[in-house]
This record gives C-alpha cells, sequence and structure tokens, in this order.
C-alpha cells in the first residue's frame, strides 16, 4: 500500500527533487513540508530529512535547520514512532536536533569527497533498507565535507549494546568512528546515513541498491 | 584637443581617460553621440559598457562570421545562454564564460563566483541548471603560487556548485608554462527546460512596468571589475584590486528556487542578472534589447554601505543579484515568492516608451541617456592581424620525432606528471550526482546525464587542446570543435551545438590577433559542417601578464544527443579475449604534448579537413549510436595526448589488459616505432565490441564506410591479461601503470613535498 | 606565551555566513543589528618575551591565518 511521506525542505536543501523522485518511484505518495510551517505529526506515514547546504552549512552543518520549526513536528512525530529518515545534510540536522546520537565533523582529508563506497548492514531498520539483513552489503554513493561521525568513547559503547549502529563503512572514506555510516534511534524509528540511496534507484545511475530504502516493511 | 570644452586640461584629462580605461578616440566618438561632452556618472557607464568585457569591441567583427544558427537554435548570441531545441518537448540553455583575472586574485572567491555568474545566466532564461563542467588551465606545478591556485580555484568550484546542488560532471585540466603568471577558469553550465517550460529573455517591455530588484544588497564589490577584466596583468596587480566579490552559493540556492517559480507562475515580463558591470549592464541592455527606456531611483536600491556613491552602486559587482522587469499588479505577488524564500524584491524604477535610461539619485536626475548609445554604439576595431600560414610543418610524418626511446619508461613517467596522471583529485571534490542524472561523471571522457523526460542522454564535453593551438592556431581551432566531437560521437552522441570561451592574450599585439582569427574561423568551420552552431561564449582578451601572452585557448563545450543512456560505449576494456579495433581517418599527425615533455620544438605533417570531420562523426555514430539490436560497440576512446599508448593504457584502467600486435599495428599506421606510439594522429579512435558482435561491428562499417574512404578500420589486437602490450615495442604491467596513475601526485602537491613527476623519454 | 588571533571578515566585504545567521536568529524572533561570523586562533609560542610573541604571530596572521584581501585581524595576549 503506498505510503503517504513528508519530504522536508529548508533553505539551502537540495536532494529535495531526487528523494521526491525515489519516493515516486517506490510507489509511496511524496508531500512537500517547509521548514518554517509546523505540521500534523500524526498525518505521515514516513519522514524524509533530504541531502544538501540546509543555511549553507554555516555555523556548523545542520546546526541552523535544526531549530526551524517544522523541526518540532519531527520530534513530535518521532515520539509517536513515524519513521523518519535522513540523508547526508539530513543525518547532520538529526543529530544536531539531537534526534540521534552523534556529531558530523570534518572529514578527516579536510575536503569534500565524492565517490562511491561499499557499506555493510549491522542491525535493521525495518522501515528503511527493508529487504536487506545484517551483515548484508550494498554501494551507495557519497558526497560530503562533513561526513565524519564523531561520538565519546561511552557513547559508542552504548550505540554497540544497543544495536544502534545501522550501517559501517567497508572501507572508511572519512574518518568516522568505527566506520560509522549510519545509525538509528534507540526505538528504532528515526535512522540517518551519509550515502545517498536516491542517487543508486536505477542501473543507469551506477547501481540500484538505494532503491531498497524507500521500499519500507514499516 | 588641447583644451576640453569641460574644462580639463590635457594632463587632468588624460588621467580622467586612464582612470575610465577610455581613450581619445573614444572620447570623440561619446562626444559626438552625445552632442556634449560625457559628465558625472556617464564617464563610468561608458567605461563599463565600452569596455572589452562588455563590448567585444576587439572581436565582434570576427564573431559575426560565426556559424551560429541551425534548425535547433531557439535562442543564440545577445541573450543571457544559448538554448537548443531536443525535441520532444525538451530544450537546454548552455554557456562557457572565463572568471581568469579575478581567479588570478583571490582564486577560491574567484572561481567560486565564476560558477554562481555562468549559473545565473541560465537560470535567467528559466532553465533549471543540471550541470557544470570547467576548464582550467595552469601554470607549471612547480611555479610560484600554483599550489594554492590549483587548490583554491578546486575548492572554489566545488565550495559553490556543491552547495547550490548542481553536479559538475565533467571537465579538462591543463598545465603549462604560459599559464605561470595567468590562470584560465572557464565554467560552463548548462540548464533544462521541461516540457511546456517557457523561455525568457532580458528585453524589457511595457511602459509602466516595474523595474524590480531582487536579491543580495549591493556592496562595494568589484566596483570597475569589468575595466579591470579588460587590461592586462602588471607585477602590482596585488596593489589595485578592487573589493574581491565574495560568492554565497546558498543565497544563490535561494535565488534559483524564487526566480524559477516566480518564472513558472509567469510573472516577470523580462529578467537579467546583474553580472559584469552590474546594475549598469543589466539595466542599459535590458532597455537596448526592448527597445524601450527606464527610470530608474538609485536610491531604492537596497545598499550593504550606506556611504556608496552613485558611481559604486551602477557598477557594483556584487553577487546573486537579479532585475526583473513586471507589470505593476504582479509585484505583490513576486515579492510574495522571493520573501518565502527568505530573499528580498523591490521596485527601483519603471519602463517608459522614449529610449532614455533616466537615472535618480537623491532626487535629482544624474543622467539621461539613449541606452543604444551604450550599449550598440560602442566602438568596433579591426585590430592588426595576417592571414594565417601554417607553421611548425615537416615533409613527412617519420620526421615528427617525440624523441621517445624507452616507451615503457616514458608511458610510466606520462602516468605521473601533471599533465598525464589521473584528475580523480580534483574531480572528487566536486559533487557529481547531485540532480540524480549522472550516468556517467568525470571518470569518464563525455559526461552523460539521463533526460527524465524522455529517457534520452545528453553529452556534455570540454574542448580545445592547449597544445594543438601551440602548435598551429588555426589547426588548433579545427580541433577544439573536432576533438570533443569525435568524442561525443565516439559514445553515440549525435553533436548539437557549441559553447565557445576564448582565451587570448593582448588583442593590440599582431600575433596575438592572428591566432584569435586563425583560429575562431578554424572551430567556425567545423561546426558549419557539423551543423552544431556555435550559440553563447565569451572572449577574454588581455590575459597577459608583463608581455607574456598565454597560449591562445579558445576553450570549448558541446552538447550531444543520443536516444537512450543504457548502451553508452564504456571508457575502459571491460572482458578479455576482445578484438581491439582502430577506425582512423588520417589527416594530420604531430609531435603533439610528448614533444613538449621532452623539450623538442613543436611539428606537425598534414592538415585538419574540416570537411571530413562530418562524415567521420557520422560514421562514429552509425557504430555507437543506439541500435534496434542493441550496441555493438562495447568500448570506445579517442586516441588523444601522448598518443596510442597513453590512450590504451587509459582503456586498461579497469583492470583489463590488451595485446596489440606488431604486424597489424604496422598496417594500420605504415610504421612500427615507439616514437609513432606517443605521436598524435589526427584523428584516431579505439573501438571493441560488444561480445559476439565483432563480424557485425566490421559489417556496419563497411556499410558506413562508403561516404569516407579515407577512413581506416582494423584489428590490431586483443584484450586480456595483466599488462599493456605493444608487440615488441613496449610491455607495462597494469599495477604499475595504475600504481602511477593514482591520485600520488596530487596529494604530494597539496603537501608541497613533490612538484610534479619527472619525464624519462 | 599564547596568543589568540581573531580573523574577521573586512567590513565591506560580504560576510555570507553572518548574513545567514543573522537572517535565521531574526526568524526565530531575536533582535539584533547585525551579525558577523569570524575564527579565533590561539597559538602557543616558544617565546618568553611577549613582544618576540606577538611579532611571530603577526607574521604567521599576516602570512596564513589572515587573507588580507577579505579579511582583517586582531592579536591579544592570553
Amino acid at each position: 500500500m503506498s505510503r503517504r511521506v513528508g519530504v522536508l525542505r529548508f533553505p539551502g536543501t537540495n536532494c529535495d527533487r531526487d528523494v521526491w523522485q525515489a519516493v515516486e518511484m517506490a510507489g509511496d505518495r511524496p508531500e512537500w513540508l517547509w521548514h518554517a510551517d509546523r505540521f500534523d505529526a500524526a498525518a505521515y506515514d514516513a519522514l524524509y530529512l533530504p541531502g544538501g547546504f540546509s543555511y549553507g552549512d554555516y555555523l556548523r552543518s545542520g546546526a541552523l535547520a535544526a531549530r526551524a520549526p517544522a523541526m518540532r513536528s519531527v520530534r513530535e512525530a518521532a515520539d509517536r514512532g513515524v519513521p523518519v529518515l535522513g540523508v547526508c545534510n539530513g543525518f547532520q540536522i538529526l543529530t544536531e536536533a539531537r534526534l540521534l546520537p552523534g556529531a558530523l565533523v570534518k572529514n578527516q582529508s579536510l575536503r569534500f569527497n565524492d565517490d562511491w563506497v561499499e557499506l555493510e548492514m549491522k542491525n535493521p531498520v525495518p522501515h528503511f533498507a527493508g529487504p536487506v539483513g545484517p551483515g548484508a552489503r550494498v554501494r551507495l554513493p557519497v558526497a560530503h565535507a562533513d561526513g565524519r561521525y564523531y561520538v565519546e568513547d561511552d557513547e559508542l559503547k552504548r550505540l554497540q549494546d544497543n544495536g544502534q549502529i545501522w550501517f559501517t563503512y567497508v572501507k572508511n572514506p572519512n574518518g568516522s568512528v568505527a566506520d560509522i555510516a549510519g545509525v538509528k534511534s534507540e526505538k528504532g524509528n528515526v535512522a540517518a546515513l551519509m550515502p545517498h540511496p536516491e542517487r543508486a534507484m536505477r542501473n543507469w545511475m551506477g547501481g540500484s541498491d538505494g532503491f531498497a530504502f524507500f521500499k519500507g516493511r514499516g | 584637443m588641447a583644451e576640453s570644452t569641460s574644462g580639463l586640461d590635457t594632463l587632468e584629462l588624460d588621467a580622467k581617460l586612464k582612470k575610465y580605461r577610455l581613450n581619445r578616440h573614444e572620447l570623440g566618438l561619446i562626444t559626438e553621440i552625445l552632442g556634449r561632452e560625457p559628465q558625472g556618472v556617464e564617464w563610468a557607464l561608458f567605461s563599463a559598457l565600452w569596455s572589452e568585457h562588455c563590448s567585444y569591441k576587439s572581436s565582434k567583427v570576427h564573431l559575426k562570421k560565426l556559424f551560429s544558427r541551425s534548425k535547433r537554435v531557439v535562442e543564440g548570441f545577445g541573450e543571457n545562454a544559448g538554448v537548443v531545441d531536443l525535441g520532444q518537448g525538451e530544450r537546454v540553455a548552455f554557456k562557457i564564460e572565463s572568471h581568469n583575472h579575478p581567479s588570478f586574485i583571490e582564486p577560491y572567491q574567484g572561481a567560486a563566483t565564476g560558477v554562481g555568474g555562468i549559473l545565473r545566466d541560465i537560470f535567467t532564461m528559466g532553465a533549471r541548471p543540471i550541470a557544470l563542467a570547467d576548464y582550467l588551465c595552469f601554470g607549471e606545478p612547480a611555479a610560484p603560487r600554483m599550489r594554492q591556485l590549483l587548490d583554491g580555484v578546486v575548492r572554489g568550484i566545488g565550495g559553490y556548485g556543491n552547495c547550490v546542488g548542481v553536479p559538475t560532471v565533467t571537465g579538462q585540466t591543463e598545465f603549462h608554462e604560459s599559464y605561470n603568471d595567468n590562470i584560465l577558469v572557464n565554467a560552463m553550465a548548462v540548464g533544462l527546460f521541461a516540457e511546456g517550460e517557457r523561455v525568457f529573455l532580458s528585453k524589457a517591455r511595457g511602459a509602466g512596468n516595474w523595474v524590480v530588484y531582487a536579491g543580495a544588497k549591493t556592496g562595494r564589490d568589484g566596483v570597475h571589475g569589468a575595466s579591470m577584466a579588460s587590461e592586462s596583468f602588471e607585477a602590482d596587480s596585488a596593489a589595485k584590486r578592487p573589493t574581491v566579490q565574495i560568492g554565497d552559493p546558498f543565497f544563490e540556492k535561494l535565488l534559483i528556487e524564487s526566480c524559477l517559480e516566480v518564472m513558472a507562475q509567469d510573472l516577470v515580463v523580462a529578467i537579467q542578472d546583474m553580472g559584469a558591470a552590474g546594475l549598469t549592464s543589466s539595466s542599459f541592455e535590458m532597455a537596448s534589447k526592448g527597445g524601450v527606456g527606464l527610470r530608474i531611483d538609485l536610491d531604492e536600491v537596497p545598499l550593504r554601505d550606506p556611504t556608496m556613491t552613485p558611481e559604486d552602486v551602477l557598477l557594483s559587482e556584487s553577487q546573486e543579484r537579479m532585475l526583473l522587469i513586471c507589470e505593476p499588479a504582479k509585484f505583490a505577488a513576486i515579492q510574495a515568492i522571493f520573501h518565502r524564500w527568505g530573499l528580498d524584491a523591490c521596485k527601483i524604477g519603471e519602463v517608459r516608451d522614449e529610449r532614455l535610461v533616466e537615472l535618480a539619485w537623491r532626487g535629482e536626475t544624474i543622467c539621461r541617456i539613449d541606452p543604444d548609445a551604450l550599449v550598440e554604439r560602442a566602438p568596433q576595431y579591426m585590430r592588426a592581424y595576417k592571414p594565417w600560414k601554417a607553421r611548425n610543418r615537416v615533409g613527412g610524418e617519420a620526421e615528427v620525432s617525440t624523441g621517445v626511446e624507452d616507451g615503457a619508461r616514458f608511458l610510466l613517467s606520462l602516468m605521473g606528471h601533471a599533465r598525464g596522471t589521473s584528475r580523480e583529485w580534483i574531480y572528487k571534490q566536486y559533487d557529481s550526482r547531485v540532480g540524480a542524472k549522472t550516468v556517467r561523471d568525470c571518470s569518464d571522457s563525455v559526461a552523460v546525464l539521463r533526460l527524465p523526460g524522455s529517457g534520452r542522454g545528453l553529452g556534455i564535453v570540454l574542448g580545445c587542446r592547449p597544445h594543438v593551438m601551440r602548435w598551429d592556431a588555426r589547426e588548433g581551432g579545427i580541433d577544439a570543435v573536432a576533438y570533443p566531437a569525435i568524442e561525443l560521437a565516439s559514445k553515440g552522441f549525435e553533436p548539437l551545438a557549441v559553447t565557445d570561451c576564448l582565451n587570448y592574450g593582448n588583442p593590440e599585439k599582431e600575433p596575438v590577433m592572428s591566432e584569435f582569427v586563425a583560429s575562431v574561423e578554424g572551430m567556425s568551420s567545423v561546426c558549419e559542417k557539423l551543423d552544431a552552431p556555435i550559440i553563447s561564449g565569451n572572449v577574454s582578451f588581455y590575459n597577459e601578464t608583463m608581455g607574456r601572452n598565454i597560449t591562445s585557448t579558445p576553450a570549448t563545450g558541446l552538447i550531444g544527443l543520443r536516444a537512450d543512456v543504457d548502451g553508452v560505449p564504456a571508457s575502459r576494456f571491460t572482458r578479455e579475449g576482445e578484438t581491439v579495433f582502430a577506425l582512423r581517418l588520417p589527416m594530420a599527425a604531430i609531435g603533439g604534448a610528448a614533444q613538449e615533455l621532452t623539450r623538442q620544438p613543436a611539428t606537425g605533417y598534414g592538415q585538419l579537413e574540416p570537411s571530413l570531420i562530418a562524415p567521420f562523426t557520422r560514421l562514429l555514430l552509425s557504430l555507437t549510436g543506439a541500435r534496434p539490436g542493441g550496441p555493438i560497440v562495447g568500448s570506445s576512446r579517442v586516441v588523444g595526448k601522448f598518443g596510442l599508448a597513453y590512450a590504451l593504457a587509459r582503456m586498461c584502467e579497469g583492470g583489463v589488459g590488451c595485446r596489440i600486435d606488431d604486424e597489424k599495428l604496422k598496417t594500420v599506421r605504415g610504421e612500427l616505432s615507439v616514437d609513432d606510439l606517443f605521436r598524435e594522429h589526427l584523428y584516431e579512435v579505439i573501438l571493441t565490441a560488444t561480445p559476439g558482435k565483432d563480424a557485425e561491428l566490421e559489417a556496419a562499417v563497411r556499410e558506413a564506410r562508403g561516404a569516407l574512404a579515407m577512413a581506416a578500420f582494423l584489428p590490431i589486437g586483443r584484450t586480456g591479461g595483466r599488462a599493456l602490450e605493444i608487440g615488441s615495442l613496449l610491455r607495462s604491467p597494469l599495477d604499475l601503470l595504475a600504481q602511477a596513475y593514482g591520485t600520488g601526485v596530487w596529494a604530494r602537491m597539496e603537501t608541497g613535498s613533490d612538484k610534479t613527476g619527472e619525464v624519462r623519454a | 606565551m599564547k596568543i589568540g588571533v581573531k580573523v574577521m571578515p573586512r567590513k565591506e566585504v560580504l560576510d555570507t555566513q553572518g548574513r545567514a545567521v543573522e537572517n535565521t536568529l531574526r526568524e526565530h524572533g531575536q533582535k539584533l543589528d547585525r551579525c558577523t561570523v569570524g575564527r579565533y586562533i590561539v597559538l602557543d609560542l616558544p617565546d618568553a618575551d611577549s613582544e618576540a610573541a606577538m611579532a611571530r604571530a603577526k607574521t604567521m596572521a599576516e602570512t596564513v591565518l589572515c587573507n588580507p584581501l577579505i579579511e582583517t585581524f586582531e592579536l591579544e595576549r592570553l
């Protein structure tokens, strides 16, 4: 059954149209949600925070967007158990909003890095990447300058113990702690990753492993 | 003119002319047009709009002769960008532009604002930008500041393009000592109109309509930038910098979205970005093109710095600003859209029937002038030049020596040399896939985007090989279109149209102007044969520092179209045991890039014939294009700089080697020597068939070759193994080549621990 | 000897980051006239003498830490 999916747009979001297209490819119904407006947290079957450079990445990546009015509704939805997926800048926004643990800091190379990476699933998030199980590998593009996942040691241990690490990089491209590419919330309905599944929907894009992320079992 | 009517004595007048970069002849023209001497801000207006950068005064007489029309052209020169109809309701706008001088002064901001400016040229027409490409020429890596310039330019392009959300899909990076004191930063942007989307123009219309200013506030950024770009660099260029223009890609992203929304709702009559010479050029050009007048109240222009003078306001090159013409009743809706995106829009004037631009400041009219006087009546100079004579020619192919003796050693050193090594370090800093249309990116010889409406492929490729220009400017001009056209055809894309960025030295010097004329004529002649018109571009003269001119560099950007994106030939060998074919159109052979590295004098033999290039691309297209029975060409590469050995080495990058047969090679080339492996034969394409399709490929060539008897097509070897073997001449293990070709040079350059690879012939 | 280097955008140059932060703060209902964003760098120098340390820091600021085309700097002893 097709799901009603809210796609958030902040000033500077630039993967919004790509995510919209991916949602449609997966047979769901996307709707725009505007950063300045609150929305009904009960109205959506899933919420997507696309990548980009919200507020130009000024101050800290995701910092200004995390304080937008729409994010208060995202928090309410997350509390109600609505699946929330953040990609790239969406991941940065979710950590800045404290909906996910940790922070994303400058890549070890201090440069933007555009590449294809291989990921290994550690713990599943059934809402997204449904068909893929733990240990499975997927190939997706990354494109970020601030993608190095950082958490303190004790927090890392907590993530490991709780099974909150969603994906790790097979070959770490940015210096992330414990090769982490994606994490999920304690309850498991909020999840995010730095690589871009919406850019790997069809073979002509260079790969179609991203498709599964938009085909939840939720 | 000893004493002028304005009471200036000769010294004062000379000082004023110098300040405004006008000469006495031009002052005479202005006086004639106005019926009096210029006053007040008029000096600044003429200075800006009659600058080389805005008026094309040294090039216009030649640009008029360019082949520029075809049945696909919707808009050509004169608009912000050219627009081409792809059929099936899809159209693209595209253009390439230089930002050389600003990038040499401040590489990060110079390159960033270059990207921002070319993007505005695209979306100002109503097209959504879908791709960027960059043509960069740096000096020798060891030259002063060069590492810093390279790093700054690459970061600047990435910083802007990545943030604004337009993928950088292809590029070209050259290194040569002629750019040591004057780098080239040319950026190309491509935008897409989906079915039913309107093309917006810059012609102001409708007396009583409002002139609306939208976007960033005006600061003192880049005042006199346009006239600076029209001057050579002196040793003290650091000292006379105007305030650097700062680009804000975040702001630009908001501007793109708001402008496209305003246009989608059909709220504007005309629109133009404020680029070089800022408000001056946009307002006067909009009025001149529309055949109307404008009254603009400069006090209404939003300022960042309240102490600015009217001259500053008129000439500011602050970034991310647009000028719109709208019906008064639609202003509120426009303003609401801009506000929603966090931007301001305000009325600064009105359109009038009378063809005068009237500028008001503090309640007074400070200027009242016919816009055509500034836009249309700038002088056009026929700068001195000589008819082209072929140069650097030798008696025969055999005399074109590259001086290479140890082929394997030379090839290995090329793979690690700045001129031959991987550009991955550069393009990995660019987002290549945002927009989700990218099929082939910078890692390929041709970029490919999938057009979302029709599912067809749009090919994008840059051209101009400076080493060919250094051999012979006319041949180099032909090559600047022919080579990328053949690259497109080798991937099954029909070349449709061209944009050019003509980077040259001082046009007042006869050798420079002679190269300009010869190369532009060469380019145009190929375009005509290909029916691929030149529809947009710019000219950057005065790329001269302390009397030294750059290599004349007519950079080009070509777009091509193919019916699908699935059958695009790979650029690397993908399977073992395939036959390697060479398809050749032997017109000329040059020592080329290899000769430059071995410090031999540039020599060549033969000449490029534009009338043969079109049938050659058609022949290629008949093999590589979409076919009912599926593709028959599995991989393809045009043999380019450094000749055959280097091209084959690049095809082996995927880990599949090849073995070329001595005898077959000799049959194809008539000669078997290490030297010949590094000569550049114009033109030559390497192909392999898709599995099991060798016979079909050979049959297809036989069938199509009728029109071009000169073309040769022969098998030269087979893929396979873990080495590149060219008969008895050269054997290079792939892992060694890959190691040399990796990102090592760049990484070491970044830390300053290594200057560049060493060449060993 | 520790020296602080405050690097700020030159006043006449557009401060893109400051503009974005300023607009966002306003959207959140905060009152402010202007926001400027710069960098703060702390140098721990071997010099015991504060004049020598300041001179060394000044050289570093002029040549590396600050781009005089778009930024200005101030030094302070810490």
